[in-house]
């Protein structure tokens, strides 16, 4: 078998195989689970909020993935290094770029699983089926780009900072910085910093997507521009994967 | 002699009110579509039919009729703003003759629970205030927004299912 793919098959096992890989996926549904229970039992929604719901969740979903990914990522490496199996796979015969990409294989089977097991939550609080089916789609067109791009800057840190807890908290600060924009209400987004901010932060660029897609029914080709940062994003983390793993020391 | 100057007085300022606080130039009448449901709830529509008529003798000019509505649920009373609610809010009218007048639909979809009140509400260039029509009151029901049938399944069942893998795992692995 091509070392990639077994090196994604090892990386992906270990998430959907392990108990400690369970107990994470069962960690992130306990919480959607209780933030649609929460939806349920407010009785101030309006009609309108079916979309508004929707779109909370989808935000939650692509957060829980990025933590998720920001989690697998920093491990990749440096977890290797700390449990001594790093040594061993750098002498196996494959290349750098076959152990990133395998790794990266991991990140892409992690989002996978993430996202079919938040399919059932956003079916289950969009009754009204407005946008519904764009809420998928949109969730998987933008959620894919900023979520890897998580992982891929989890695993160039885990190269690079040779300790699990270091690169976890670099990638933890990281993701909290650009999933700020979930907590911070409209109002404060509106300054000059905020937009600009906005403008380049693929975590806001994935938000406000699903904000006018879901809610105020806009069309794929004003979201161009905000597929563009998603995507850059996502080529900037690769390059930095690769290159981080490419020059790492035993 | 003094009580007939006190009545002539009271006549005059009478007179003096119906001056500044002119007859409406327009009738308008309001009455919901027979159609509509009689107990209907969040996301049902609604139609109101309105006729603006001129009952005087002269033109009026520059006819702007809106539709205005407001929550009077006890504790909730407040204007609601239609931009969600439907987007027939207003028509033009340039001209109506003596005699003439105009019918207008206004269909409505029904965002939030409560007790409401309608009204038609229209202004023409010669008339100094706005003219009504009577209020149509109606009740929304509440509709769930999301639906506990579809969300408690999945909400006690994708972890239930986790729960239940991992068990398995366990078990297997003890087994084995």
């Amino acid at each position: 078998m091509n070392p990639i793919a077994l090196i994604a098959r090892k990386e992906s096992g270990e998430l959907l195989m392990s108990g400690r890989g369970l107990a994470w996926l069962l960690a992130l549904s306990v919480i959607m689970s209780v933030l649609s229970l929460l939806l349920v039992s407010n009785t101030e929604l309006s009609l309108l909020d079916n979309a508004q719901v929707v779109y909370m969740v989808m935000g939650t979903v692509t957060a829980l993935g990025a933590l998720l990914a920001v989690v697998l990522g920093s491990d990749t490496v440096a977890g290797e290094r700390e449990r001594g199996s790093l040594m061993p796979l750098m002498l196996a015969p494959v290349t750098p770029s076959q152990i990133v990409f395998g790794k990266m294989g991991g990140q892409v089977a992690g989002w996978a699983v993430m996202y079919l097991l938040s399919l059932p939550y956003v079916w289950a609080v969009g009754s009204s089926g407005q946008n519904l089916a764009q809420a998928v789609v949109y969730l998987a067109l933008f959620g894919t780009p900023v979520v890897l791009g998580f992982g891929f800057l989890g695993i160039g840190l885990s190269a690079r900072l040779r300790s699990v807890r270091s690169a976890l908290l670099t990638s933890l600060i990281t993701l909290m910085l650009l999933a700020s924009p979930l907590l911070l209400g409209p109002s404060l987004r509106q300054s000059t910093i905020g937009k600009f901010f906005d403008a380049v932060n693929p975590f806001s660029a994935a938000v406000n997507t699903f904000d006018s897609v879901v809610i105020d029914s806009q069309p794929l080709a004003m979201q161009f521009t905000r597929l563009a940062v998603t995507l850059v994003w996502l080529a900037l983390t690769t390059a930095f994967a690769i290159r981080s793993v490419r020059k790492m020391e035993i | 002699m003094k009580t007939t100057f006190v009545r002539l007085l009271l006549s005059l300022s009478l007179l003096g009110v119906g001056n500044a606080w002119a007859a409406d130039s327009l009738n308008i009448s309001l009455v919901p579509d027979q159609a509509n449901s009689p107990s209907p709830q969040m996301g049902d529509w609604l139609k109101f039919h309105s006729v603006v008529s001129n009952p005087g003798t002269q033109a009026s000019h520059g006819i702007v009729a809106w539709i205005s509505l407001v929550q009077v649920d006890p504790g909730h009373e407040q204007p609601v703003d239609l931009e969600d609610w439907s987007a027939h809010k207003a028509v033009t009218q340039a001209v109506l003759q003596p005699g003439q007048q105009v019918k207008v639909e206004w269909p409505m979809r029904l965002i939030q629970a409560g007790a409401y009140r309608v009204v038609i509400s229209a202004v023409d260039r010669e008339t100094g205030h706005v003219m009504t029509s009577p209020f149509v009151d109606f009740q929304v029901r509440r509709k769930p927004v999301v639906e506990s049938g579809r969300i408690l399944p999945v909400a006690f069942g994708i972890p239930a299912l986790l729960l239940g893998v991992v068990g398995w795992r366990r078990y297997r692995g003890r087994a084995g």
